[in-house]
């Protein structure tokens, strides 16, 4: 039963780190709640307390991903008041839970690309229910496979995730061959992008705003201000653009390349 | 590539408090549907369905307006309401599609940075700090309904008030726009176009970890040759190459993306993908396939032997050597 609690908690803190109110599924939220389950709410509390101040710094800054603290916070207080662990040994020791799921996020966002497919399809017809669907079932999806992996790990307890870290360590280029792929993918949001925006006298624009953005970033402590900044050349260019060409009062001048954008 | 327009180009209904307000609720599930591809695509479609379905009566154009709101999109999660009502504002007057997509493109991009320093780098240290300071030594509740209030608190006026009054903004600034409306879809899609190229440098983070023997000194593919060319060398080709395999060869995202897969796997397995390693100095690419199969960062390989320092050394040495060696 506890188990059942403990699956629909982890649906719902994972479901929330990424939609809904972006702050239950804090370690310092969600912390008490699973103490209070398996009968210890003041070591929930505090074991939640202690994750939140260690993962503060892990924050999803930037589209980054960091540790996963859903995990992380919800294996902690499992183990704390299953093992009677310290907080802080409790913490320690659910870290590889932690970095498992930070790649098992990854894993997951790499999978679901395949989705925006059947997204389009339903696009096309204008299927308003059926992208509403998809959406509800995409978030399901992550929870449920969130909840097996927490109530696995509170099951088999540490030797489970230490067999999976185990795993990756062994075979770390898989791990490694994900994040690189991972770390690709966008470039293929963007080439469509730009396949339909792009015409070619605005290539050199793109060329433009690929310098300024290389230039910049070699300046440091700027961090993520730079696009702000960024943007601001740009719409410099943009509005300049549309003032030379609004005030000659010629249309000739504007006449756009209707194959091109 | 010519853009669908919309066929039924008279004004659409205005949006209402209640469907604004429906659409600012949505907005908390953007990143439902996150993946690497297109991101916050179909959350963000999902958040604005019911605006396009008040002002897309036509079905054909719905299919339109939803097709053209499933490409790639990516902003903050807690700050995407203001560029729903750019948005919604530009669709309601059937805008040009290229005008739609070029405006999206350009809000989205600025924002992720305002929003990291609101919330991730303020809001969320304060309120967690001071919430686990009231569990960890009163052992008490108040702590998490502290922490939950401050940042819900702030979350949802942010996105409520953002929703409005972008919507008003777009809404008031659209006459005067459309009256230029080519010039101003120029003008839009190169401001697109120049946010895509910061985009590109920007969350461009593919890097090789090859490092060659040249005479007797290492070379690093990736700082003494790639980025002596121009930083974010491949992030820049790659998208070049995709785009030119979609534009001309007539390929579909999917094939794109199986691509990069056979790409990453084999590169990850002969070993140009990955962290770097001083054991890699002076390996062939067919050493490195062995390699690849046991992937090890330095400090790794280090306490397997020796010190961690004498690596780096040993690596920033050899680096320097290759570069002067290039130079000449």
């Amino acid at each position: 039963m506890q188990l059942v609690i403990l699956a629909i908690i982890t649906f719902i803190a994972a479901i929330d780190q990424f939609s809904f109110l972006e702050s239950l599924y804090q370690p310092i939220v969600v912390g008490p709640i699973v103490g209070a389950v398996l009968g210890n709410f003041e070591t929930g509390i505090v074991v939640g307390g202690t994750i939140q101040l260690m993962s503060i710094g892990a924050m999803p800054i930037g589209g980054a991903q960091p540790p996963n603290v859903v995990i992380w916070g919800i294996m902690a207080t499992v183990f704390a008041v299953k093992s009677n662990l310290t907080p802080e040994a409790a913490a320690a020791a659910t870290i590889p839970f932690a970095l498992l799921g930070q790649v098992f996020v990854t894993l997951i966002f790499t999978f679901t690309s395949p989705v925006m497919n059947a997204a389009d399809k339903l696009a096309a017809k204008a299927d308003t229910r059926g992208i509403e669907r998809l959406n509800y079932f995409t978030m399901a999806t992550l929870g449920t496979l969130f909840a097996v992996v927490v109530v696995l790990g509170a099951h088999f307890g540490e030797a489970f995730g230490k067999d999976i870290k185990n795993f990756f360590d062994t075979y770390q280029w898989i791990k490694v061959a994900f994040e690189t792929w991972g770390g690709m993918l966008r470039f293929v949001g963007f080439a469509v992008l730009l396949r339909i925006m792009v015409s070619k006298e605005l290539w050199v624009f793109y060329f433009a705003g690929f310098a300024a953005a290389t230039i910049i970033d070699k300046i440091g402590g700027l961090g993520s201000s730079a696009l702000l900044l960024l943007t601001f050349i740009g719409l410099a260019i943009a509005v300049f653009d549309f003032q030379v060409a609004t005030r000659s009062g010629s249309t000739k001048a504007v006449e756009v390349d209707e194959d091109g954008i | 590539m010519a853009s669908k327009q919309y066929i039924d180009k008279t004004r659409g209904q205005s949006l209402d408090k209640k469907t604004l307000n429906q659409m600012a609720w949505r907005s908390l599930f953007l990143q439902g549907s996150f993946n690497m591809e297109r991101m916050q695509a179909a959350g963000w479609l999902y958040g604005i369905l019911p605006g396009l379905r008040k002002i897309h009566t036509n079905k054909e154009d719905l299919a339109t307006s939803m097709e053209h709101n499933l490409e790639f999109f990516n902003t903050h999660p807690f700050l995407v309401t203001f560029v729903m009502g750019i948005v919604l504002a530009l669709e309601e007057q059937k805008a040009d599609t290229n005008t739609i997509r070029a405006v999206r493109v350009a809000a989205m991009g600025p924002l992720g940075g305002i929003g990291d320093a609101i919330f991730w780098l303020t809001l969320v240290p304060i309120a967690a700090g001071i919430g686990s300071g009231f569990a960890i030594e009163s052992k008490s509740i108040v702590g998490a309904f502290f922490f939950l209030a401050a940042f819900n608190l702030v979350q949802f006026p942010v996105r409520y008030w953002l929703m409005h009054w972008s919507y008003k903004l777009g809404t008031n600034a659209i006459g005067e726009l459309t009256k230029h409306s080519k010039a101003f879809t120029r003008s839009a899609s190169l401001l697109g176009v120049f946010v895509v190229g910061v985009l590109t440098s920007n969350f461009g983070g593919t890097t090789l970890r090859s490092v060659i023997k040249v005479g007797q000194s290492a070379l690093d593919i990736q700082t003494g040759v790639l980025d002596v060319i121009v930083p974010k060398f491949l992030p820049l080709v790659i998208v070049l190459g995709l785009y030119f395999l979609f534009a001309k060869k007539k390929w579909t995202p999917i094939h794109g993306i199986f691509l990069l897969g056979v790409v990453a796997f084999v590169g990850t397995a002969l070993g140009f993908f990955g962290p770097k390693s001083a054991d890699y100095i002076g390996k062939a690419p067919l050493d490195l396939f062995k390699d690849g199969m046991k992937i090890k960062t330095d400090k790794e390989a280090a306490d397997a032997k020796g010190s961690t320092d004498s690596k780096v050394k040993a690596i920033e040495e050899a680096l320097k050597k290759a570069n002067i060696k290039v130079g000449e």
